[in-house]
């Protein structure tokens, strides 16, 4: 099972969002950028996505000084494709931030992109 | 061109700037910039966090420079300077972000403050011939724009209800609803000289924050009682007592707490920039301000605070970089002060009691976990009140303009942002379809295919 945290302003959609895709081995909650920080580093996680205004604020917030930014990216307001989540999941990013305004379309790229990933 | 001209023939609702202001704008910019390029302070919550590899020396002026631009250009051109257009007033994203950049961008100290004061003059003379071209135009968008006011401070009311909901269900947002609502209509009735939502906010606020501290007390009462049973409790409490998060932040604290006068002396200029009635601190402040309505303007910004504090302490606490405006208390301080030699004194206090108290809230924010949460949920709530009085306001100023053709183009400017992946951030896209509006309205009555609805 892989476990996503969600986090920052828009965490309720995100997790929404990630849910009604009903990805086989995803499990989502929602939670907030301290605590995500402590499950990641303790293993209780594996994914983490926040959201807000720049996509990279609120939604990193503590995550990027306690993982460290080789494990954090932000997509700032753009939209990526499944094929560049993919990449960066390869390349060890847990942590992915993205605009407020971008929740429907985004989420979903990164939560099938995660589930691909892990299956 | 710019000011003088202008400004005695558009009377009272000319927002022209003064010789001061004009240079308080430029100076401040300066000072921001300098301040930005020393890694001690960004406006963009959103690079704060990329702040701690530059000072710690992981990463290149040039790289955070290329972050800087990339979370902020979009906020820039699509909220900052639409909504500075549209009311003719400076807000924080038109200036502070494009001095993030200048600061961070400079590759020498002294170039910082020269670069930082460009854009400011930039700013102010442009901003000033935009504003006294547009109140000469026929169709007069800025005039039009403060239809926007009535939607925003009635809409924004209700943000509390919205964040309960959120976050605590419908019962306890039905209620909170309610209780608003009564509080709006008894204020009316037995208190016409306020605001008629004054109460309710801010009874809808300390309503959020006890549902929050409650929670968390219960919780914590609950995980001892767990604790004590059994030795092996479960990690859930990610408490500020934790080890490398105490460490960062502490690190942080000291690094911003050796730079205490700097910190004043931002303060103070923020402050004085609020306070010259210039400058709208929120996304929906400047349309307040524009109005003249700074009692207004302060409490919205005033609320706005409890939804950023935890965001600013914890980004600037994880970073070691504050925030420009600080947690934007200055703002509310600044609209409501009476003379600028006041607003100097207080917004270098207030700075210095927030630097100074950063690791403290800090430790408060990391025992009070559905008090994060909350002020999540407030910021969300804000947008959502905000996003429709702007798109309301903006309707209601294109059918000043305009009429059912007004509405037609405002309206669909909006829609077809939306259908194209929303290229102007949504709060700034209707206010800027009224600029565009405004600019197609004016091109169809020279070219006599349009009347104005007022003369």
């Amino acid at each position: 099972m892989t476990k996503i945290l969600t986090g920052g302003v828009g965490k309720l959609e995100v997790a929404e969002t990630v849910q009604k895709l009903a990805l086989d081995g995803v499990d989502v909650a929602v939670s907030s950028d301290m605590d995500a920080a402590m499950k990641l580093r303790a293993g209780q996680a594996d994914y983490y996505l926040g959201t807000c205004h720049t996509g990279a604020g609120a939604s990193l917030g503590v995550l990027l000084g306690l993982m460290g930014s080789a494990a954090c990216h932000t997509f700032g307001r753009s939209v990526p494709t499944e094929d560049e989540v993919s990449a960066l999941i390869g390349a060890g990013k847990k942590v992915f931030g993205f605009g407020m305004d971008k929740i429907d379309t985004v989420a979903p790229v990164l939560a099938r992109a995660i589930a691909a990933h892990d299956a | 061109m710019r000011g003088n001209i202008a400004a005695a023939a558009a009377g009272s609702t000319d927002l022209g700037l003064s010789l001061t202001q004009q240079l308080t704008v430029i100076v401040l910019c300066a000072l921001t910039a300098f301040i930005s390029h020393l890694a001690l302070a960004v406006f963009n919550d959103g690079v704060r966090p990329f702040m701690l590899d530059f000072i710690q020396g992981r990463t290149t002026r040039s790289a955070t420079t290329a972050v800087s631009f990339g979370l902020s250009a979009g906020f820039i051109f699509g909220l900052g300077a639409p909504m500075a257009l549209s009311t003719g007033v400076l807000n924080p994203w038109l200036l502070f972000l494009p001095t993030d950049i200048l600061g961070i961008l400079s590759p020498k100290k002294w170039l910082a403050p020269v670069l930082g004061a460009a854009w400011g003059a930039v700013v102010v003379f442009g901003l000033n011939g935009a504003n006294s071209l547009a109140h000469d135009l026929p169709v007069d968008f800025l005039t039009a724009m403060q239809q926007m006011s009535t939607p925003i401070l009635f809409l924004f009311t209700l943000f509390p209800v919205l964040a309960i909901s959120k976050q605590f269900g419908k019962l306890r947002g039905g209620i909170a609803g309610l209780v608003e609502l009564a509080l709006v209509v008894a204020t009316m009735k037995l208190w016409p000289g306020i605001f008629a939502g004054a109460i309710a906010m801010a009874v809808g606020v300390l309503m959020l924050i006890a549902f929050a501290v409650a929670k968390d007390l219960r919780q914590r009462r609950k995980e001892r009682a767990e604790q004590a049973g059994r030795a092996d409790g479960p990690a859930e409490d990610a408490s500020g007592g934790d080890d490398p998060m105490a460490s960062l932040f502490s690190t942080s604290a000291t690094r911003l707490r050796k730079h205490l006068p700097l910190f004043m002396v931002l303060g103070a200029g923020v402050c004085l920039l609020a306070q010259m009635h210039i400058f709208g601190g929120g996304e929906a402040t400047s349309f307040l301000v524009a109005k003249g309505d700074y009692s207004g303007a302060a409490q919205v910004d005033f609320y706005r605070v409890f939804g950023f504090v935890p965001l600013i302490a914890t980004t600037a606490l994880a970073s070691g970089a504050y925030g420009i405006a600080g947690f934007t208390l200055v703002y509310p301080i600044g609209y409501l002060l009476p003379n600028p030699w006041l607003a100097l004194i207080c917004g270098a206090l207030v700075f210095a009691v927030e630097v100074l108290a950063l690791s403290w809230i800090g430790r408060i924010l990391g025992r009070l976990p559905s008090v994060r949460d909350s002020s999540e949920h407030l910021r969300s709530a804000i947008s959502d009140s905000l996003q429709l009085a702007i798109l309301f306001g903006s309707l209601m100023a294109a059918n000043a303009m305009g009429g059912g053709l007004g509405i037609l183009i405002v309206g669909g400017l909006y829609l077809l942002n939306e259908a194209m992946g929303r290229v102007v951030v949504r709060m700034a896209a209707a206010p800027a379809a009224v600029i565009v509006g405004g600019v197609i309205l004016n091109l169809l009555y020279w070219l006599d295919l349009f009347t104005p609805v007022k003369g």
